[in-house]
């Protein structure tokens, strides 16, 4: 493969992420081939010893989303996140998809429940005072609170909760990542 | 035929020797890749996102310098945090092989 060729289909497979980390990645490269140059080699050899170019972007490209949910704790970091790992090959994905889908399932059905909760402890709010419950208006009021109150916390214990998962999926993606594997196998 | 065991080896040991590299002297990637291909056959392409880890885990900088020929040329330094993950490593490292080893060589 030429110089021209890994770049193009690096650049191919890292599209998709910010262009100065694009622009980063293919300068490195970019380095690594006129350095090899300097050493007396060729564009094949060097290309040959770098390895498969789309393999080394998916790579590149699950370490950048990684970081990006490591420094913005998003809905849509935590996805790319989770699809980065998963992209990796790393792990196993005939195995991990049911668990996933059982644990994200929990996940969302407990979101629904909390947010349940929270709306039924304001309908107590607003209209139990109104209706002829026992304990009179202050317990109607207060029971809504304390409804509101605790789905609140429920959410905010449910999001720390898929925080720590998505943590320890890329982490434990990190872990498989097979870099050496083409490296070994050529 | 590459065994699993060989794989997770050398995957273990990839940063640490890229540490260890970098504690000897800061030094740009394709110094690094050339050494490290030589040493333990891996891909030299591997070093780059692996660079890229590093620097997003803050256990290493870059700084660039002016190169006689061509652009100025990217150098990798340890941080503080660099040079303290290295010395555990190290330190690790050490006690867990001479542990290996006394069993290994036990075995012959």
């Amino acid at each position: 493969m030429t110089r021209q060729a890994f770049i193009a289909r690096l650049r191919e497979g890292l599209r998709g992420l910010p262009p100065q980390a694009v622009t980063d990645i293919i300068a490195d490269y970019d380095t690594h081939f006129a350095d090899g140059a300097a050493a007396g080699r060729t564009e094949a050899e060097v290309a040959d010893a770098l390895g498969d170019p789309g393999r080394l972007a998916r790579e590149l490209r699950a370490e950048s989303t990684l970081s990006r949910w490591r420094e913005e704790r998003s809905p849509s970091s935590a996805a790319a996140a989770v699809f980065a790992v998963l992209g990796l090959g790393a792990i196993d994905i005939l195995i991990l998809l049911p668990i996933l889908m059982g644990v994200g399932g929990a996940m969302f059905g407990f979101a629904i429940a909390v947010i349940a909760v929270f709306f039924a402890g304001g309908v107590v709010f607003a209209a139990g005072p109104f209706m002829d419950l026992p304990g009179g208006a202050p317990a109607a009021l207060l029971a809504g609170l304390g409804l509101m109150a605790g789905a609140a916390s429920g959410g905010a214990i449910l999001s720390l909760i898929s925080i720590g998962l998505i943590n320890a999926l890329v982490w434990y993606g990190r872990l498989h990542y097979r870099l050496l594997k083409p490296a070994l196998e050529s | 035929m590459p065994e699993a065991i060989e794989i997770q080896l050398k995957k273990g040991a990839l940063e640490l020797c890229v540490l260890a590299l970098l504690h000897q002297q800061d030094n740009y990637a394709y110094e690094i890749a050339a050494r490290l291909a030589d040493a333990i056959g891996m891909g030299e392409g591997t070093i780059y996102p692996l660079m890229r880890r590093l620097q997003t885990d803050g256990l290493v900088e870059t700084y660039l310098v002016e190169s006689p020929a061509g652009p100025p040329r990217k150098y990798y330094k340890l941080s503080e945090a660099g040079k303290r993950s290295f010395i555990s490593q190290q330190t690790a490292w050490n006690l867990f092989s001479s542990a290996v080893e006394d069993i290994i060589g036990g075995a012959k």
